[in-house]
């Protein structure tokens, strides 16, 4: 008995091990084959003006995406950060409009999101909140102190220097997806190859039983929502090299399309489930529906119905499989 | 005393009753784990039918096997002289067969009234009969002699209140067979004598009813006859006016001891762990010490406050008052890290809910602890976390093909094994293990005790929660007892009879 129940336990983990790295592939495959319908569809899509605009427009999602799912594997879910990415936007344009060098006004900005990561980690620690109410709380809270900021306005960036750097090329790679690959080695690194990253998955398992092991639950909760907040500063600097101008109604709705990114890279919204590689592909999956519907004329209304369908299918087919095990 | 007991030792009325419903052979086992085995039982018409055990006895299985909510596993279940398959919770009604669970499940946000109509509202033209409803629900709980507002919130009354609006809907809707679980747990002595005078009047109507409790007083007051069960074995069974509790308590510890304590004396050292009157949520007033190569045990029914105790030392609940010395410190232990880093570790009472992470893999769980003794400069050291985990499964045989297993996958000894494999990988000098052999096959128990005789020969000392008395009976070189958050005993090895202790912590 012992031997055929050990058997079919080895069958599952390599069952288990095959899953994840064919779900990756398999969500890898779909993003080609879009690539490929594609380029047969249009002429417009292989060409060396649309990549790299698709790159650029994938790679800011797939960012706040990837601080998602930090978040999402404590079991909790982070809904402000496309408001954080707006906010930002006026944060830095302020700042170098004010004559702060770019750098430090960087900088300054990324301490502005830590400072809300810090925030969502109090009400969520302190004072109990859910992370759905609290996020949810500075998503309307940061659009209105972001306009009340400009006073409705828009403020151009007049420095060239920071504006350009959207536009900029690196072998041919555009400047905002390296920027992907910047964020994402430390990510994957941090996840996979530090106690933090365990820990991260120990609370969204269960939190009892990490506190009783000596883990530093709360702590962990701050941590994941400071890395979400700040990589959406980050996108919102991002944001704002390429459009040049700071405007807090920007980046409106992206939470919801990291969040779709996450959940179709394979992290469970129940948490203790996820990775780096996930959501990336899940974004880029994303920009792609959304980029190819562009060039094929078809209705942006569909755009939307279309990525709530995929979002749908792709999770149920996760779920089906991970309820069969 | 109730007529039928009154007139009990020449001719209980309870045998003039006819047969409603019979157990044949009922079992119930989980894996290996027997919880019931194969029991014969006949329940009348119209009696009260008290059943009594010790915790894990298997009463609990029996409720849930007679109410549909879990299927057996072999025998079958009569009811009214023809075979029923009991699958579902429904089905278990629709026949007529109803329990009042031990704690309140019912809607705290809704009305008195609309509770006890719940799932069978009285409606007009597609609208609720509010004025109606709670117009009749008065009326069922005057009946009923209880003396509760129906349109009041739920959730404004006390548990007792709360749980005698439970009974009240529980025996509505041709209820025929009604099981109570430990229903005075929480009830006020006033509300207790309500509930009695319901459950006589519902036997005298002929509702059978069945009534666990661990209080024998209860038992002797209200039942007919009486069943006991020991170790998933239904006993016996007798006529209340033909036994007493000396033979209750008898029948329900009277156990072949066929499981083997390994116990090894060692010598004692230094005195690890000490508490002066420690009080905290649960627990009052207990001054306990822990010695080196000592085993202390806490012996008491679930809900005695022997976990909440172990939580406080652990620094998981803040004591109120009291104090606890650490290798003869006072030491303020405030959280779990700190307990931890004095050298404290605790195997907690609830595997599922606070020892493992069961959907990570097996590996993760033992170095869980450990993580920051495995990190060099920023990353883990991916051949020590392996290396380290192996160690534990190896040293402790559990049976898994592979640290990435799952923590899930594995059966219940082998979860245990990985919650105290976490705990030897980090290395401790005092360990709490809570209800350590809980769902644990018998050759798993065994590998646990050897584990403890090592754990004390290497200096450790070790506090030993288990409501199974003959485990800390035999194992303990002091046992304590608690009942209802307070010590009621403190005896030496062997000092004391298993009678006494069972005395001790259920109060008889």
């Amino acid at each position: 008995m012992t031997t055929t129940t050990e058997v079919a336990s080895k069958r599952a983990v390599a069952a288990r091990r095959n899953y994840s790295f064919l779900f990756a592939l398999t969500l890898l495959a779909l993003l080609v084959l879009l690539w490929a319908i594609l380029t047969f569809a249009t002429p417009n899509f292989l060409t060396s003006r649309n990549i790299p605009n698709l790159l650029r427009q994938g790679s800011m999602i797939a960012i706040l995406a990837l601080g998602q799912t930090f978040v999402v594997i404590t079991a909790g879910i982070d809904l402000s950060v496309g408001a954080v990415a707006g906010f930002s936007t006026v944060v830095i344009a302020m700042l170098i409009q004010a004559g702060v060098p770019v750098w430090l006004a960087i900088i300054m900005t990324l301490l502005v999101g830590l400072a809300i990561g810090i925030f969502h980690g109090f009400g969520i620690t302190r004072m109990g909140l859910p992370p759905f109410i609290i996020t949810l709380a500075t998503l309307t809270s940061l659009r209105g102190l972001g306009l009340l900021m400009t006073n409705g306005a828009t403020i151009n960036i007049t420095s060239k220097e920071f504006t350009d750097f959207a536009t900029l090329e690196f072998l041919g790679i555009p400047s905002l997806f390296w920027m992907v690959i910047v964020v994402a080695i430390p990510a994957y690194i941090f996840l996979s190859h530090t106690r933090w990253g365990r820990y991260l998955f120990a609370v969204g398992s269960n939190a009892e039983s990490a506190r009783l092991s000596g883990v530093r639950v709360q702590f962990i909760i701050y941590v994941a929502y400071s890395l979400s907040a700040v990589f959406a500063a980050f996108v919102g600097v991002l944001l704002a090299t390429r459009i040049g101008i700071g405007n807090a109604t920007q980046a409106d709705g992206w939470e919801l399309q990291a969040i779709a990114s996450t959940v179709i890279g394979g992290t469970s919204l129940f948490g203790a489930v996820g990775s780096v590689h996930g959501p990336l592909i899940g974004a880029f999956i994303l920009a792609t529906i959304n980029n190819g519907a562009n060039l094929l004329n078809v209705n942006s209304f569909w755009q939307r119905i279309i990525t709530g369908l995929l979002i749908i299918l792709i999770v149920f087919f996760d779920q089906l499989r991970r309820r069969n095990k | 005393m109730s007529d039928a007991t009154a007139a009990g030792a020449a001719t209980p009325a309870a045998e003039t009753g006819d047969t409603i419903l019979e157990l044949r052979n009922l079992q119930k086992h989980y894996g290996p784990v027997q919880a019931l085995k194969p029991a014969t039982l006949a329940f009348r018409r119209g009696e009260i039918h008290a059943i009594v055990g010790e915790n894990g006895a298997g009463k609990s299985t029996l409720i849930k096997l007679l109410t549909g909510v879990i299927r057996r596993t072999g025998g079958d279940i009569v009811w009214n002289g023809s075979i029923v398959a009991l699958d579902t919770p429904q089905e278990a009604i629709d026949h007529g067969i109803n329990a009042v669970h031990q704690e309140v499940v019912l809607c705290r946000h809704l009305s008195v009234a609309a509770n006890i109509f719940l799932g069978d509202e009285k409606v007009r033209f597609g609208l609720l009969q509010k004025r109606e409803m709670t117009r009749e629900a008065q009326r069922i709980l005057d009946g009923m002699g209880f003396s509760l507002p129906a349109g009041a919130m739920l959730g404004s009354l006390t548990i007792g209140q709360q749980q005698l609006v439970a009974t009240a809907r529980a025996s509505l809707r041709g209820t025929k067979f009604l099981i109570f679980d430990e229903p005075t747990a929480y009830l006020t002595r006033q509300e207790a004598a309500q509930l009695f005078a319901l459950i006589r009047r519902l036997r005298d109507d002929g509702v059978t009813i069945v009534y666990i409790s661990h209080r024998m007083e209860e038992v002797f007051e209200l039942a007919d006859r009486v069943s006991v069960l020991r170790d998933g074995t239904l006993v016996g069974t007798r006529n209340i006016a033909e036994t007493n509790d000396t033979e209750l308590v008898a029948m329900m510890i009277n156990r072949s001891i066929e499981q083997i304590y390994h116990k090894e004396k060692v010598p004692f050292g230094e005195t690890l762990l000490e508490t002066r009157g420690l009080s905290g949520k649960g627990f009052e007033d207990v001054s306990i010490s822990v010695r080196r190569g000592e085993i202390v045990g806490f012996y008491g029914l679930i809900g005695a406050g022997r976990s909440e105790f172990a939580l406080s030392i652990f620094g998981r609940n803040p004591r109120t008052s009291g104090q606890i010395l650490w290798k003869g410190q006072p030491v303020d232990i405030r959280n779990e890290r700190q307990a931890i880093r004095l050298g404290i570790a605790l195997a907690p009472e609830s595997r599922r809910d606070q020892g493992l992470n069961l959907n990570l893999p097996i590996g993760l769980n033992i170095n869980l602890p450990i993580y920051d003794k495995l990190t060099h400069g920023l990353t883990i050291s991916g051949r020590e976390e392996a290396q380290r985990a192996d160690k534990q499964i190896k040293d402790l045989g559990i049976k898994t093909p592979s640290r990435r297993s799952l923590a899930s996958s594995m059966s219940g000894g082998n979860q245990q094994k990985i919650v105290i494999g976490k705990w030897l990988n980090h290395g401790a000098d005092l360990f709490i293990f809570d209800e350590p052999t809980v769902g644990v096959d018998v050759g798993t128990k065994a590998e646990i005790y050897r584990l403890m005789a090592d754990l004390l020969k290497n200096g450790a000392g070790i506090i030993l929660i288990s409501s199974y008395l003959p485990e800390v009976y035999e194992l303990a070189d002091t046992l304590h007892v608690f009942r209802t958050g307070h010590l009621t005993g403190s005896n030496a090895f062997h000092e004391a009879t298993h009678e006494e202790v069972l005395a001790e912590a259920i109060g008889v």
